[in-house]
């Protein structure tokens, strides 16, 4: 397992897991990063065309990766700022949660909580939405320290110039 | 740290022309990063789209999502529907609306 977590780091998940610590940990994390993002203005990109005929790719950091693929970084304290492409035909016993930064329990036995993939192609049939892309991207969202500039300078442009290769209309975005 | 990363992603994927929508479980986190668009809801982490198995909660975060694709005006809006863990009814979201 590329993944094994200590019992303490099993009860912080749990400890962590509760609304009212993790808004609490927000509130006062966002309070020391506050001057470091807020004054740049923010990106905004509206859609071109109706949902019924877009594009959609999802984007988690919720630790997915395909089973062949090369797990995340567990060993790092920083992170990892790596991400994994996903096809868009995977199925869900393909995928597979490396982040032991948080109880991943619900998500392993409906990956839907994490990755809309069977609600995504149902809304497709139901013509809500065009198509799925045919890439997804999946990343370790524990990400700190000397891995935050790499996400920032590199991994993340880098999807972002993916997906517009790929001629995807909208990312859909879940932490975990 | 998980919320940041997706603020982070979505504002390199939006200065390329690609519009985003987020789900937030960490309101001032993401506020803080200046995330595009966002549905905030209050749950245990690791669950964005709720519970393993609800169809019809995962459908309505779907929803909500898309709608603020659709009409938010302005960068950095935040949805709060407020929905309560484990003691909330989802009714069939209205689609057309989405139209």
């Amino acid at each position: 397992m590329a993944e094994s977590k200590s019992i303490g780091e099993r009860i912080w998940n749990r400890i962590f897991a509760i609304p009212i610590v993790t808004q609490y940990w927000a509130k006062r994390t966002a309070r020391s990063e506050s001057a470091q993002f807020k004054s740049a203005e923010i990106p905004f990109a509206r859609l071109k065309k109706p949902l019924s005929q877009c594009r959609v790719a999802l984007i988690t950091t919720g630790g997915t990766h395909l089973k062949t693929d090369k797990p995340f970084d567990m060993e790092n304290p920083q992170g990892d700022a790596s991400y994994r492409e996903i096809p868009g035909d995977a199925a869900p016993e393909d995928i597979i949660i490396t982040h032991k930064y948080y109880n991943h329990q619900d998500a392993d036995k409906d990956l839907n909580v994490v990755l809309p993939f069977d609600r995504m192609r149902e809304l497709i049939s139901e013509g809500v939405i065009g198509e799925l892309a045919p890439v997804h991207f999946g990343f370790m969202g524990h990400i700190d320290g000397e891995q935050l500039p790499i996400l920032l300078n590199r991994t993340a442009p880098e999807v972002a110039e993916k997906l517009k290769t790929a001629d995807v209309d909208f990312a859909f975005m879940t932490p975990a | 740290m998980c919320n940041r990363s997706v603020g982070l992603i979505a504002r390199a994927i939006e200065e390329v022309g690609i519009p985003t929508t987020s789900i937030s479980l960490t309101k001032d986190l993401t506020l803080a990063t200046g995330v595009p668009r966002a549905v905030y809801i209050k749950w245990p982490l690791g669950h964005p789209l709720g519970e393993a198995g609800n169809r019809a909660q995962q459908r309505r975060m779907i929803f909500d999502a898309l709608l603020l694709l659709k009409e938010a005006e302005k960068p950095g809006v935040l949805a709060e529907p407020g929905y309560r863990w484990k003691r909330e009814k989802y009714p069939e979201p209205d689609w057309s609306r989405l139209r």
